[in-house]
């Protein structure tokens, strides 16, 4: 594993991200200060409850946040560029779609009602590959077909409400993959669909990531979804990320409290009979600063220090890290929670 | 850029009209309608036909009312058929709709047929209306347009001052002012000549200005909203530049709930304008309702009340027939006439 | 706190603090508090209009002139015929002077006064029409919009009646009434209801089916109260800007009745009145001033209206409340 990773190149790496909004006069950190890096090839899952930044971390990437929010400090940096720094639409022209897509949550809304999807994604194609006319068209069927849409002649001529939730998913996934693109962000893709049709969804764009050679960040709530994709896993809370790792590292050997009580919130660790077990408290008011770690008014095992000083990342393996006082030595040995051991020990770490 | 737009939406339409209708559907739709309009059209007339009876029995003698005495007034109320039963009244007016007989003018041109006193006026007010209109039409989408890119900047101010101006003053006042000053500047003719191209200017310009600013209001809203919807964010995503995005669909997406009114613009050039035509001496339409309702020269006025209902429901009609071919969503079936 | 300071200190740390802190749940909860005021954030919004404001302040100024007026020393009645103290001739067309601020018109009446009597008038025919409207209007839109039963029949009632040519009952009104404010409040009332009721009608069907409005009824929610309390706050903002902008509307329609001659009697100015008077003598550029006072005040008012309406309404709908 060390070897393999050593050797992967990065594509995209963020560097101490800071991103604020102003609303109703007031300023709010959304972004405190996350890094991580993306290699190249894998499945990176960020996962976070609601209100953790997901959605805006995902967004600062391709330029896509509200004309009320901005980059206040820290980079991301792609092909060597610093693209937190633009602030017109001009040089994002040139990342979207062609290096970096998305694949939003909601299907319903995201297509244009009065547009065939032929021509939703064949302006992909026409735009990026430069092609036109009957070239273009073929390329769209060829990706239709790749994202299992069957008869994509037809299809091709169809307008969205012609098809369903799942359909129009893998249309919009068409529209991003026609981009070409180097880098893929998922948001919450399959948030909106049946749990049927996730895991096909889920299936495709595995299969689309081994076609195409992308690497893909996945934005989720949903630890299943996790666990069937992602290569890596960064947890997210508060506007950071306090933990992240390969995906074995983080599920059997998490380090963070929060990954902890993410972990013993699933509902397959539930005794019949019993209570079944939910984080105490809400996530903190991002207008005002957070001193310390943000986790710890909601951890009933944190240390004094916790509410003092922010703790910075410690390392646990080369490919795992977290940011939890915790690790530091000088801290008390803290175990899982009981329920959360068993449920390893039932999964055989 | 225009005719590029123009065309993408004609092609849309034939696609649609290709693939989407087929033509009994279309022809149910179509006969419920008009059965509902006919009983709308039925009840408007019949109310307007009682309202006009209730005016008093001394408008229809004009000045000669008192010269005449009680045995010739009867005599020429009777003439009138006003002294018949109201149903027979109606009776006899639906009779003569039937063979395409409108009536005859009563006081304002007796013995005259109404038909041809209408006609001989609404050909100035059609042409007025219609060329107010293309103005209209052209300069506030392009305005609404300009102004929902420029949001908030120069433009958008400024256009909106301009509209606030025009919807916020009533048109007789503004009307006046450019009658007053503009023919100044410009040496323009005060009253409309038909043998006077130049006379034709003013008039229609002055007309315009009102739908312009309609237009181009709802226009910039529409294109507004239509800017905060999803699928804009995934067209910026795919790397469209903001100017490709409202061309190509911001635009297109916008018109479609403006084309519901457009026949409702295009058939009521024939109402004429009130105000215009009596400032410049058109002898239009325009002031044919008031003067004949004040008149109360029964069949005109009837006549033009069947007009102006029938336009009405005509273009209420077309207009949701229009907004659905443009829209693939809507279907026909369901609607009661969205407005 | 950056990476590199931390590091520097982090052996300083007292190692106190690697205790365990004592667990408050109280502290867990403490989320944020929201200070958001429906009523609070609308004034804030609508302020940072500064023409909207300016044109508040305007308003509020003249309005309060205009009713004071009267009460003023030194003006005028608006209905004397005033004569020339020497030569005992009505003092006709008088261009404007310290006198006669505003000049006189055609028969010798101050101007100034006619104007401000006139907009009293006009001012209390639209707010009357405006209330009257308002609350036809909405009483009857939202029955109609929300009660599936009655949905048919008045929809048919409306086309009947959208399609009668208003001018018609006016006409009608005029001969059966003698003209009189009474008269042409009544009359505008009784035609302008219609398209309130229609507007507030569209906006109801749109909201009427949405989850929280059958979330109230499987509570069990009467009707009223689910008119009352779900759907007329989400109609606050349009309300507002019908009521504002009845105000140069019923301007507009008091200038066109006057204008076929359905208005107000001569001694009782309005602002339509005035203007149509002006109209008569615009030809001559020095009599023009009797055109152009009125139609300054009537533009200064109406737009005044138009502008503070449609900020108020954008002002309270919340999703501008940011």
């Amino acid at each position: 594993m060390e070897d393999i990773l050593n050797q992967k190149k990065i594509v995209l790496s963020v560097v101490n991200l800071v991103i604020k909004f102003s609303l109703r006069g007031r300023k709010l950190t959304a972004i405190r200060e996350a890094s991580l890096d993306l290699y190249e090839g894998e499945s990176l899952a960020i996962v976070g409850e609601s209100g953790s930044g997901k959605s805006v971390f995902a967004k600062s990437l391709i330029g896509l946040l509200d004309v009320n929010g901005w980059v206040d400090s820290g980079s991301i940096i792609y092909e060597n560029k610093d693209i937190g720094k633009y602030k017109k639409e001009k040089p994002w022209l040139k990342i979207r779609g062609k290096e970096i897509a998305m694949v939003f949550q909601d299907p319903m809304t995201s297509l244009n009602p009065l547009k065939t999807i032929g021509k939703q994604i064949v302006e992909a194609v026409e735009l990026h590959q430069g092609l036109k006319g009957q070239t273009a068209k073929n390329i769209v069927l060829e990706i239709l077909k790749d994202v299992g849409i069957y008869n994509p002649e037809v299809r091709y001529n169809q307008f969205p409400h012609e098809f369903s939730g799942g359909m129009r998913q893998r249309v919009v996934i068409a529209i991003a993959i026609a981009c070409r693109p180097k880098i893929l962000i998922c948001d919450e893709p399959t948030t909106a669909l049946d749990v049927t049709i996730q895991a096909q969804i889920l299936q495709l764009l595995k299969n689309l990531q081994n076609k195409y050679k992308l690497s893909i960040i996945y934005i989720t709530h949903d630890l299943g979804v996790v666990a069937k994709v992602a290569d890596r896993i960064a947890v997210m809370y508060a506007g950071d990320i306090v933990e992240i790792g390969t995906s074995e590292e983080v599920f059997y050997n998490g380090k963070h409290p929060y990954t902890w009580a993410l972990l013993s919130s699933l509902p397959q660790l539930g005794i019949k009979g019993e209570p079944l077990y939910s984080i105490k408290g809400t996530p903190p008011n991002l207008f005002n600063e957070i001193i310390g770690d943000a986790f710890a008014p909601r951890n009933p095992k944190a240390l004094k220090i916790d509410f003092v000083l922010r703790p910075p990342y410690f390392s646990i393996s080369p490919t795992h890290k977290a940011k939890t006082w915790l690790l530091d030595p000088r801290s008390p040995k803290v175990e899982p929670p009981d329920a959360l051991k068993a449920l390893l020990n039932q999964w055989g770490a | 850029m225009l005719i590029a737009y123009i065309s993408g939406l004609c092609d849309d339409l034939i696609v649609f009209y290709k693939d989407k209708w087929g033509w009994q559907q279309l022809l149910k739709y179509s006969l419920k309608r008009l059965v509902k309009s006919m009983v709308t059209l039925f009840i408007v007339i019949s109310v307007v036909f009682l309202f006009m009876r209730l005016m008093p029995e001394e408008g229809y003698f004009g000045q000669g009312y008192e010269k005449l005495d009680l045995v010739q007034r009867e005599a020429i109320l009777t003439n009138l058929g006003l002294r018949d039963p109201w149903f027979v009244q109606l009776g006899h007016f639906y009779k003569d709709l039937f063979h395409g007989d409108l009536g005859t003018s009563i006081t304002y041109r007796p013995k005259v047929a109404v038909a041809e006193i209408i006609e001989s006026k609404i050909f100035y007010s059609l042409y007025f209306g219609l060329a107010a209109l293309v103005i209209a039409l052209i300069a506030g989408i392009s305005m609404g347009i300009l102004m929902a890119r420029s949001k908030n900047k120069f433009w958008d101010k400024l256009g909106n001052g301009y509209i606030v101006f025009i919807s916020a003053v009533p048109a007789a006042v503004y009307y006046l002012f450019l009658q007053l000053y503009v023919t100044d500047i410009f040496n323009l003719p005060i009253l409309f000549n038909k043998s006077n191209p130049v006379s034709f200017i003013l008039p229609a310009l002055s007309m315009a200005l009102g739908p312009t600013a309609g237009y181009a209001m709802w226009m910039r809203r529409y294109m507004v909203d239509e800017l905060n919807k999803d699928y804009i964010k995934l067209a910026r995503a795919k790397g469209l530049s903001n100017k490709v995005i409202m061309r190509k669909h911001v635009l297109r997406n916008a018109f479609v709930p403006m084309a519901q009114y457009l026949p409702a613009s295009i058939l009521y050039t024939l109402v004429g304008s009130i105000y215009i035509e009596s400032l410049y001496s058109i002898p239009g339409t325009g002031g044919l309702l008031v003067d004949t309702i004040q008149r109360q020269d029964n069949p005109i006025v009837q006549a033009l009340v069947l007009i102006y209902a029938s336009v009405g429901i005509i273009s209420l009609f077309l207009g949701d027939m229009l907004m659905a071919s443009f829209d693939p969503r809507i279907n026909l079936d369901k609607q009661g006439g969205i407005r | 706190m950056s990476n590199t300071k931390l590091n520097k200190s982090i052996d300083d740390i007292d190692p106190l603090l690697f205790d365990f802190a004592s667990y408050d749940e109280s502290r867990a909860e403490r989320a944020g508090y929201s200070n958001y005021s429906y009523w609070q954030s609308t004034f804030q919004v609508f302020l940072k209009n500064k023409v909207a404001a300016a044109l508040l302040i305007l308003i509020i100024v003249l309005v309060t002139y205009t009713v004071l007026q009267p009460y003023l020393p030194n003006q005028k009645s608006p209905t004397k015929i005033y004569n020339n103290p020497v030569t005992g001739i009505q003092l006709r067309n008088h261009a404007p002077d310290k006198e006669f601020l505003f000049g006189t018109n055609s028969i010798g009446q101050d101007l100034w006064s006619r104007i401000w009597s006139g907009t009293r008038t006009s001012l209390e025919i639209g707010m009357l029409v405006g209330i009257w409207q308002g609350l036809i209007g909405i009483t009857v839109g939202c029955l109609w919009g929300y009660v599936r039963k009655l949905d048919g029949i008045i929809t048919e009632i409306y086309n009947v009646l959208d399609n009668i040519p208003n001018t018609i009952i006016m006409v009608l009104l005029a001969y059966i009434l003698r003209p009189s404010i009474f008269t042409l409040v009544f009359a505008m009332c009784i035609t302008n209801w219609l398209s309130m009721a229609r507007f507030v009608r569209n906006q109801i069907i749109i909201i009427r089916d949405r989850e929280y409005n059958l979330a109230s009824r499987c509570l069990g929610t009467p009707i009223g109260r689910i008119i009352t309390k779900n759907l007329l706050p989400y109609l606050v903002s349009v309300i507002m800007l019908q009521l504002a902008l009845a105000i140069p509307m019923a301007i507009g329609a008091e200038v066109f009745l006057t204008y076929i001659g359905l208005g107000l009697p001569l001694n009782t100015p309005s602002l339509g009145n005035l203007i149509n008077e002006g109209r008569v003598i615009m030809m001559s550029p020095s009599l023009r001033y009797q055109l152009i006072f009125p139609a300054v005040v009537l533009s200064v008012i109406t737009i005044s209206f138009y502008v503070i309406g449609n900020t108020f309404a954008d002002a309270s709908d919340p999703r501008n409340h940011v």
